[in-house]
């Protein structure tokens, strides 16, 4: 599958400082600003959001439940909680952030990340089907055999499931959503010296399953 | 300890550095490239990440479903208040000096609960009615004006003839009372 770079500022524009504006202020670094304000306006406007970030919301949710079937479910309620609670969105770019910063992807991410959380909780709570069934459903495994045709892509997702929690989290985010220490930080509600700590250590873990496969 | 929570944090640092130029593609050509401090197995573990965690997208048909239900959702943030919830509520007949402004805690039912006095100086208020709203409609302002006169006819609640109404209907059996209007 080729790798698509969606919404990832690189090389100069990234590395670029933070402009202030006239007023003195820093200026918004939140580079969806212009569509999130066209969709509190107008709320149809808000398919265009929809439309950037939903391979990355979708990853996201599939890479956490392993499951295509709950990703899409998880991906739903994350779009229409977001759009429900758009007028409520505060942007709070920050000068660390980058330009190529979004605010409204943490946001939206951080209601991937609850919603998540509520299907864990709903699928723990309403377990009605047989054990082993509910196993396969849960079982991160099921990615490792969607993908079974591709030894590689299976071995390293493999290891990465291994990982705890938030260590895991941060490495979905980090390389198949591309995004910086400063947005993951955001999503997760952890400072960036912890995000760059988790991933570093979560890379190591990774290299020792991987080193111990061959 | 803090040496090694530094050398640690150090570390963290320039493989968030070589994550950064990865990612940004900078390394495409010389994947591993020059980071003589970064851990080896750390870089191939990036590199090898880099390659096969692959973005995933949904179905089209469901991109699409999803697309329509959030216009649906959209559509319906978009259209105005319901039918008569524009309307404003003003004193038929409102008290010398006295305006009844919605916004005006004083009105409000539930912040007048218990405070006997303002009520009962606007128990012989007019009744306040809600217009702009239900009533522009030509056949709801007829079936308005009728609320209006019948509401305007009937005992207020410190009567005591209607007290005595309802007491007199309190006590008929209940088969005898089903279908009289109150």
């Amino acid at each position: 599958m080729a790798r698509a770079v969606l919404g990832r500022a690189t090389g100069p524009e990234r590395a670029a400082s933070p402009r202030p504006d006239r007023g003195g202020r820093v200026a918004h670094l939140d580079r969806d600003r212009a569509l999130v304000e066209a969709a509190q306006r107008d709320p149809l406007q808000f398919d265009a959001l929809y439309r950037r970030y939903l391979a990355q919301v979708y990853s996201y949710a599939y890479y956490e439940l392993g499951d295509h079937h709950e990703a899409e479910d998880v991906t739903e309620r994350t779009f229409l909680a977001a759009l429900a609670g758009l007028g409520r969105f505060d942007e709070r770019a920050r000068p660390a952030d980058g330009e190529g910063a979004s605010t409204f992807r943490v946001w939206l991410f951080q209601i991937a990340r609850n919603s998540v959380s509520n299907h864990r909780r709903g699928r723990r709570r309403h377990a009605e089907e047989p054990l082993e069934a509910a196993a396969g459903v849960a079982d991160p495994l099921d990615v490792e055999a969607r993908a079974a045709t591709r030894d590689d892509a299976s071995a390293a997702w493999r290891a990465v499931a291994k990982l705890p929690g938030d260590r895991r989290r941060a490495i979905v985010l980090r390389f198949v959503d591309e995004m910086s220490t400063a947005e993951i930080a955001g999503v997760l509600g952890k400072t960036e010296g912890a995000v760059r700590v988790l991933i570093h250590r979560a890379l190591r873990s990774v290299a020792c399953e991987l080193g111990a496969r061959r | 300890m803090t040496f090694d929570r530094d050398a640690a944090s150090t570390d963290a640092l320039l493989t968030d550095l070589y994550l950064d130029a990865l990612l940004a593609g900078a390394l495409l050509d010389d994947p591993g490239g020059d980071s003589p401090r970064l851990d080896p197995a750390a870089r191939r573990a990036a590199d090898r990440l880099r390659r096969d965690l692959v973005r995933v997208h949904p179905s089209f048909r469901f991109e699409e479903r999803l697309a329509t239900r959030l216009a649906e959702a959209a559509v319906a943030m978009r259209m105005p208040v319901a039918a008569g919830a524009e309307g404003r509520v003003v004193a038929l007949r409102p008290l010398p000096g006295d305006t009844l402004d919605r916004d005006d805690p004083a009105t409000d039912p539930v912040e007048t609960a218990g405070r006997p006095g303002l009520d009962a100086a606007r128990r012989n208020a007019g009744r306040p009615l809600l217009i702009g709203g239900a009533l522009t409609s030509a056949a709801l302002s007829i079936a308005g004006a009728a609320y209006v006169a019948w509401r305007r006819g009937r005992p207020l609640r410190g009567d005591p003839m209607a007290r005595a109404a309802r007491v007199v209907r309190a006590a008929r059996p209940a088969s005898r009372r089903s279908g009289v209007l109150d």
